[in-house]
């Protein structure tokens, strides 16, 4: 591929691609697909990029085309929100940038609009939230009274969660918090005789909180033989289990629910 | 009645779901659609048919089919094939199975007496066990389509002419 006119040094365009990996992997990206979008990046501009993945950092080399430059960078993972909004708003960005539609300050300037961006609306998010966790209550065998304190659990115990998350605190303590909250509220249900299903509102009370999401990353990443980064993301969802697991154990013992 | 009850709760759990990760908007449909294909094609596989399959097989399958329109619709919609697996295999979680294994490992710790504890650790065991293939089938199921159909996952993004 001929070089561009519009070609970055190798220098920044490493800097530039260790952002926008460490955005997009925070974002809720898989391996596969950063790997194959700053690639695509480089090669629009005739460079070599390797990435290797660790589970707080990401180590990025991008060798100008006939290899006479050669810079490499460590970048920190963000530490942000998962959205899907962001992943698929960089990886169109990362085909633009490939097709030629989008030059290299035209990204740089694009890639920041997209880091930017606004989430969904938090009152939306909560109420819909709420609204499927009582919906799974019901697929689950739930009757209609455990659905409904199924949705105030969760709606007190995501309102938590984001009121947490709005003063960064600590994941692991929101999810604690959260489980905890969501769990002393569905036991109402059996406390006061309310419904026929109590120990089902209990239990799915607290599914909101499951780590699907590094689950599902980390098989994938398994698939694709990045074992390190696969490992690492089972942990963080192990952990969250785990927490989820104390806060649903405290709560439950609160309001002395029997398990069987 | 039960199918389309399965398929509509399914249906309204992941678009709920899918919000807390933020998908673009024009996700939203997509997610209940796939969700509610793969819970009431197990529903289907366990109860609906003759079939009678086993929880951890049902939902191999359902996952399957789950990562494969969630493959097929990712270029017509425009975004990643990842953003439909989550809400969509999240109504499969076998919470219940975790929840029971979970007690059961308690009440492990309270009963030191031979008999109640070799119950309660079956129940552990039981219920772990099972909670952990059908998550392993669920996780794999859905991750494999992604590869197999590698060309088409990972040129969605694209913009078309």
């Amino acid at each position: 591929m001929t070089p561009r006119t519009d070609a970055p040094t190798a220098r920044e365009m490493c800097t530039f691609l260790a952002d926008y990996a460490a955005r997009l992997l925070g974002s809720g990206a898989t391996c596969i697909r950063l790997e194959k979008n700053v690639r695509r990046i480089g090669a629009a501009f005739g460079m070599q990029v390797e990435v290797a993945v660790f589970p707080r950092h990401i180590h990025l080399s991008v060798v100008a085309q006939g290899g006479g430059e050669l810079y490499t960078s460590i970048a920190a993972i963000s530490d942000c929100s998962l959205s899907f909004a962001v992943n698929a708003a960089l990886s169109r960005l990362s085909w633009d940038v490939a097709d030629g539609t989008v030059g290299f300050a035209e990204a740089v300037r694009r890639f920041s609009a997209i880091a930017g961006m606004r989430g969904e609306d938090r009152l939306l998010v909560l109420l819909l939230a709420s609204v499927a966790n009582a919906a799974f209550c019901r697929l689950f065998g739930g009757d209609a009274v455990a659905m409904a304190v199924v949705f105030g659990a969760t709606l007190a115990g995501f309102a938590l969660r984001q009121f947490m998350a709005a003063r960064h605190a600590d994941f692991r303590l929101t999810v604690i918090a959260c489980s905890f909250v969501s769990s002393v509220l569905a036991g109402a249900d059996g406390l006061f005789g309310l419904g026929a299903t109590p120990e089902i509102a209990v239990g799915t009370s607290v599914l909101y909180l499951v780590p699907g999401i590094p689950f599902i990353n980390s098989f994938s990443d398994m698939l694709d033989r990045h074992y390190i980064c696969a490992f690492g993301r089972f942990t963080d969802a192990l952990v969250i289990t785990g927490c989820l697991s104390i806060g649903l154990c405290a709560g439950m013992m609160l309001m002395n629910v029997g398990m069987f | 009645m039960d199918f389309f009850q399965d398929a509509l709760f399914s249906a309204i759990a992941a678009i709920g779901f899918a919000a807390i990760s933020n998908p673009p908007r024009r996700a939203y449909l997509y997610c209940a659609v796939i969700a509610a294909a793969g819970h009431s094609t197990r529903f289907l596989l366990m109860e609906g048919t003759g079939l009678r399959l086993h929880i951890v097989v049902a939902t191999a399958l359902a996952s399957l089919l789950i990562g494969v329109l969630a493959v097929l619709i990712s270029p017509r919609s425009r975004v990643p094939a990842e953003t439909y697996l989550y809400p969509s295999l999240l109504p499969m979680i076998p919470g219940i199975y975790a929840y029971r294994a979970f007690g059961g490992l308690v009440m492990c710790l309270y009963h030191g007496g031979e008999a109640s504890f070799g119950h309660y650790f079956y129940l552990f065991a039981h219920n772990g066990l099972t909670c952990f293939f059908i998550l392993l089938s669920m996780a794999v199921g859905a991750t494999v389509p992604v590869f197999m159909m590698k060309k088409i996952s990972f040129t969605a993004m694209r913009r078309h002419e």
